[in-house]
This record gives C-alpha cells, structure tokens and sequence, in this order.
C-alpha cells in the first residue's frame, strides 16, 4: 500500500515537471511572439502593450483632462502632448477624436489653411473611425461631433475648389 | 476501532514510511531525479528562451531604445541544420529523448525542450549575422560552407560543443568588433563625418553596416555564453531510467 502510495507521488511529480516545462515553454514563446511583433521600445511600452493584449488598458484620465483644458486655451501642442500621453497606444477614440480637432483648429486659417496639420488630422480623424466608426462627442462646446463630419470638413480643406477663390471666404468661422 | 489497536499499525506506517525513505536518502536517487528534472524541464527552457529572447535585440544608437529584430529565413535553416547536428553528433539521443513507451506527457515536454533549442539556436545566427549588405552576404556564405561541412564531418559531443564555440567565436568577434568598429555614428553631419574619418564613412557606406549602441555588443556576448552554456547543460538521455542502467 504504501509502496503504492509512494510510487503514484513519484509518478505526480514527474508529471508536474512535464506540465510546467510544457507551461515555461508556451508561456515564454507567446510572450517572445508578442515582444517581437509589437516591437517595443522602452520597458513602459512593454507594461503599455502588455496591458493593451490583456485588455486592462485605459486613457490617464488626468492627462486627458490636462489636454482638454490646453485645447480649449487653443495651445494645440500642448493639448496633444498631453493626449499622446493620455492614450500613448492611440487606441481610445475619445482621444484621437480631440486629437484630429487639434490638428483642425491649429490648421484652420481665414485664407488657408496648412494642409501640413490638416494631413494629420484626417489621418487621425481616420484612426477615431476605425476605433469607433459610431462615436459621437458630448463636447457641446465642439461644432463638428462626429469624425465623419471632421474628416469631410478636413478633406474640404485640403482640396482646391473655386470656392476657395470667393473673397467672402475671410468672413467664415472656425468650427 | 480503539486507540491500542490503532496506535501500533500507526507506528508501523511509519516505520515502514521511514525504511523507504532512508534509501531514497542515502542512495540519493529520488535527489539526483529532481535535480535532473529540474535542469531538464525548468532550466534548460528558461536558459533557451532566455537566449530566443536576447537574439534579436539590440539597442539603438541614438537614445538607446529598444530594437527587436526577427530572424530572417536563413537563420531558420541555420538552425534546423544546428538541431540536426546535435543529434547526429549525439549530443541529444533522439531514442531517449522520443520513445513511443514514453507516456505523451514526456514526449510532449521533450519536444518542447527541443523547440525551445531549435528557437535559440535561429536567433544565435540571427545575433550573429550583420543585419545587411555586403557583410551579411560575406558571413551568411562562410556559414554555409561551415555547416555544409559539419553535416559530413564526424562527431562527438564534445567536437561539436567546441566547433560551435569556434564559429560563434569568430562570427561574434567580426560583426560586434571588426565591423562594428568600421561603422560610424551617427551623431555629426554627413559633411563632418566625411571630412573627419573619411575611411569609416566609406566603410558604412559600402558595406551598408548598421549602428546600434556599444550596450547591443555586451548582450550579445553574454547571450552566445548562455546558449553555449545551456548546450553544456542538455543530458544526453532525457530520462533518468537510461542514467541509471
């Protein structure tokens, strides 16, 4: 009986080791599959992407607050400084959405506009629509609340149209 | 059942416990099995992914960040090549290692051991090979003829662990001293770099080197000592029964 006993501990031992080299391996391959496709380059990207795989990701809500208020102050790099620290992963919608409206707002211009920041904010307008492609703002003090509405009114701006040529353009108002 | 009949067949189990456990003791085979266990299934794959990791990482000049690069398809054959090299020198008994009366359990962990060596040995060559131009071209090609004629040379464990040892050797100390020497940091301007060194900016130039931090040559070193040593590590047999006989 004890002889039994002690051959069925024997044999759960081997086994245990067996399991955990099956799990070192998986576990340290996934995590080596994960590293060399997402491509970090710091440790904290490491915990950033980590927690993006693991889905316990979230926007720094205080940064965000920070950028909302530089944005309203019409400090658009300062707002976007602390958006991109915000949501480092661009991966919140919320975000990206003030982030293209920056990008807006500091290109918008009565005669021109710079389509330098326009280019980059439709590709991040874009980004906002394959987050969310039904997100809407609650911002009441934004007059565009949608991407669709931005990246139209951002794609207008990069165009060349006659329009562009009426004088009575200098009496339109950012958005 | 009363307290005098229970008290004696208690004592019995523990005088038998204790006669079974002495001879695990001092025979020490129940120890040595795991040890043994613990090098093969826990060491030896922290050791080789440990070295996965570490050989495709390098460090970037300019602020020191993190580079992860993967394998390129060559390295792959370089390492199926390594892996059928261990066996065919014996360094790795397959018989042992894979055995049908095996249960599937201790099949299954061996091969991932295997796995695991077959993985570090892709990112050796991958630590060792220049990323690009002429030099990649240079090194991949003498690897070839070295490994071509590793397949029909005759080995033991020891020539190989040795051979090995000699061609990572000679491999680390062209890409991370001779070459890497050559490469000229990007920190001046084109014009300045030219004007100052212009044999290392011709150097670059023609044999297309990147540059990565000083800290890239240091990890690499100590990931080849890794590889080497879990190689060092790896029993012959895998389980303890063939040890014993």
């Amino acid at each position: 009986m004890l002889v039994f006993r002690r051959g069925n501990y024997t044999t759960m031992r081997t086994s245990y080791f067996h399991i955990a080299c099956l799990l070192i391996v998986a576990i340290g391959m996934t995590l080596i599959v994960f590293i060399y496709s997402t491509q970090p380059k710091t440790f904290t990207e490491i915990a950033t992407k980590s927690s993006v795989a693991i889905g316990t990701y979230e926007v720094n809500r205080s940064e965000f607050e920070n950028g909302i208020a530089a944005f309203r102050r019409d400090e658009f790099e300062a707002a976007r400084a602390a958006f991109d620290r915000a949501d480092p992963e661009k991966r919140d919608a919320a975000t990206q959405f003030y982030v293209a409206y920056s990008f807006y707002r500091q290109g918008w211009g009565r005669v021109s506009n710079d389509n330098g920041l326009f280019t980059k904010g439709l590709s991040a307008a874009e980004r906002v629509l394959q987050l969310d492609p039904n997100y809407r703002s609650a911002d009441p003090q934004l007059v565009m609340r949608t991407p669709i509405e931005l990246k139209a009114e951002l794609e207008d701006g990069l165009k060349i149209t006659p329009s562009d040529f009426n004088p009575l353009k200098i009496t339109r108002e950012r958005k | 059942m009363t307290e005098n009949e229970t008290g004696p067949s208690e004592d019995l189990i523990e005088t038998a416990s204790e006669s079974l456990e002495r001879p695990r003791k001092q025979g020490g085979l129940s120890d040595t099995k795991i040890r043994r266990y613990t090098r093969v299934y826990v060491v030896l794959p922290i050791v080789f992914l440990l070295v996965t990791l570490f050989g495709g990482m390098r460090f970037a000049a300019a602020d020191h960040s993190f580079l992860f690069l993967p394998p390129p398809l060559i390295c792959l054959i370089f390492g199926a090549v390594t892996i059928f090299l261990i066996f065919r020198a014996r360094l790795i008994d397959f018989e042992s290692w894979f055995d049908e009366r095996h249960p599937i359990l201790e099949n299954a962990a061996n091969a991932g051991v295997i796995l695991v060596i077959f993985a570090a040995s892709v990112q050796v060559y991958n630590l060792l090979l220049p990323e690009s131009g002429l030099a990649n071209w240079v090194v991949t090609a003498l690897f070839v003829w070295t490994l071509w004629n590793d397949i029909f040379a005759d080995f033991d464990q020891k020539k190989l662990l040795r051979s090995f040892a000699g061609l990572f050797a000679i491999a680390f100390v062209t890409k991370y001293l001779v070459l890497s020497n050559l490469a000229v940091k990007n920190d001046a301007s084109w014009l300045q770099r030219i004007l100052e060194n212009p044999g290392k900016e011709a150097a670059t130039w023609f044999l297309d080197l990147p540059v990565y931090s000083p800290a890239t040559g240091y990890l690499q070193f100590f990931t080849i000592l890794l590889f080497l040593f879990g190689l060092f590590l790896t029993p012959r047999t895998a389980n303890t029964k063939k040890l014993s006989s």
